[in-house]
């Protein structure tokens, strides 16, 4: 389409009608494409020729406006609150007697759960390469927490839940709760601010991030990236606990601990006081137990030292006495007087033993095995 | 205080001298006086065995009278 300029000299000037038909005529040269967003504003009413709404970048908060007509609209039974997210296919128009730049939506699609499904494997793919889930950031949760931080809806069961287990398992826990949205698209912000609040209270130690079951959708903000990247951030350990078994948020995979449900949650956060008493006590009584079996066998290695003891000189006695009858033995075998006995004799003269006959008339001492007497040589 | 000999002395004096007195190479004279230190020795062997074992009973005796009913 040609717009006619106006010419002053060698300028061309366009009338602000001209101007915005030819930007428009422009825009039609564009494709006709899928946006997704978020929904926002949405305005219908019955005398209105279109329906109008806001398309929202979830993630960057950029805006578009765009509008369909309202009796196509209505036909798609879209039934679309604020804050869902939709793929919108369209083009980009301009409403040229106001100069309002705005998409002309031709169909809207809700995002639906396989879309879900995909953006939530994708982030949990990203966040993953990111290290963001490693196990070795996970920090332990304190055996007794000083203080328990829940953040949760007003949602009666899960918050109800968590306590209850608590208070039955440890009654003296201190538990601050901070209740928020759980739920629809102001949700993960909401989740955000209360837990960065909640952790920095004093003496907070542990911070359960409880939520009941729901839909899928319910949950979808429990899986978004500022939330998922908020949960990973913060200085003490977070229990999340977000729906049943088998839902898996990703706060939960960038939690320091997983619970399958907020009762679940409410027994890992505190020990249970009653089984604590009793490991104490079974503990004490082995001690006591232990100290006095050992005791006792320390009486018996002393008992049994002492018969040793009580032995030992009499067998060292023994011993001795056996040893020396046997020298006593010996010597005995080697006697002279043995040789006596046998009918020898020992005959000495004055020089001592006579080993050679002796003068006749000399006197000699003659020993025999009985006794000595003296004789006078011939 | 004498210096009495002790009981290990004595015993190492008996046996050196059987010893002796089984290789055969002393004369008759030393003979008869090794043995007879010998049976000397004995007596003062045994003598000091009884009284060892003498004092070893008593404080026994002792003892057992002193320790508590277990």
């Amino acid at each position: 389409m040609k717009v006619e300029a106006l010419e002053y000299g060698d300028r061309k000037v366009y009338t602000v009608a001209a101007f915005n038909k030819g930007v428009a005529s422009w825009l039609t040269r564009l494709p006709t494409v899928w946006i997704e967003g978020e929904v926002t504003e949405l305005r219908r009413h019955e005398r209105w020729a279109s329906v109008f709404f806001t398309l929202k970048d979830p993630e960057i908060g950029a805006c578009l406006p765009a509008s369909m007509p309202r009796g196509r609209f209505d036909a798609l039974r879209l039934d679309l609150r604020d804050g869902e997210r939709v793929h919108v296919f369209g083009r980009p128009e301009l409403y040229e007697a106001r100069g309002d730049f705005q998409l002309r939506a031709l169909s809207i699609e809700r995002f639906g759960l396989g879309a879900h499904l995909a953006a939530i494997e994708r982030l949990k793919a990203k966040l993953a390469s990111e290290g963001l889930f490693a196990a070795e950031r996970k920090r332990p949760l304190p055996r007794l927490p000083q203080r328990i931080g829940l953040v949760t809806g007003n949602d009666a069961a899960a918050k109800r839940d968590v306590l209850a287990t608590i208070a039955a398992r440890f009654p003296p826990a201190r538990v601050l709760v901070a209740e928020t949205y759980v739920q629809g698209p102001r949700a993960a912000a909401a989740i955000v601010d209360a837990l960065g609040r909640i952790c920095a209270e004093p003496e907070v130690d542990v911070v359960v991030l409880a939520r009941g079951g729901g839909s899928f959708e319910d949950l979808l903000p429990f899986s978004e990236e500022k939330l998922v990247r908020a949960v990973a951030s913060y200085p003490v350990p977070i229990v999340s606990a977000v729906g049943h078994e088998q839902d898996t948020p990703l706060c939960d995979l960038a939690a320091d601990v997983r619970a399958s449900t907020p009762t679940a949650a409410g027994r890992l956060v505190v020990p249970d006081l009653n089984d604590l008493l009793e490991r104490l006590g079974r503990s004490r009584s082995s001690l006591q137990i232990s100290v006095r079996r050992s005791l006792e066998r320390e009486r018996q290695r002393l008992a049994h030292g002492r018969t040793r003891l009580d032995r030992a000189p009499a067998l060292a006695v023994e011993r001795k006495r056996a040893s020396l009858e046997h020298a006593h033995g010996r010597l005995r075998a080697l006697s002279p007087r043995a040789t006596l006995a046998r009918g020898y004799a020992i005959v000495r003269g004055g020089d001592g033993v006579v080993t050679s006959p002796p003068a006749s008339g000399s006197r000699v001492d003659v020993e025999v095995a009985e006794g000595t007497f003296g004789a006078t040589v011939d | 205080m004498t210096d009495e000999p002790s009981y290990e002395e004595l015993e190492r004096e008996l046996e050196s001298i059987v010893t002796r007195l089984e290789q055969g190479q002393v004369s008759l004279d030393e003979a008869i006086a090794l043995w007879e230190r010998g049976e000397q020795l004995y007596k003062l062997c045994v003598g000091k065995l009884d009284a060892a074992q003498g004092k070893v009973e008593e404080l026994a005796a002792r003892v057992e009278s002193a320790r508590p009913a277990s």
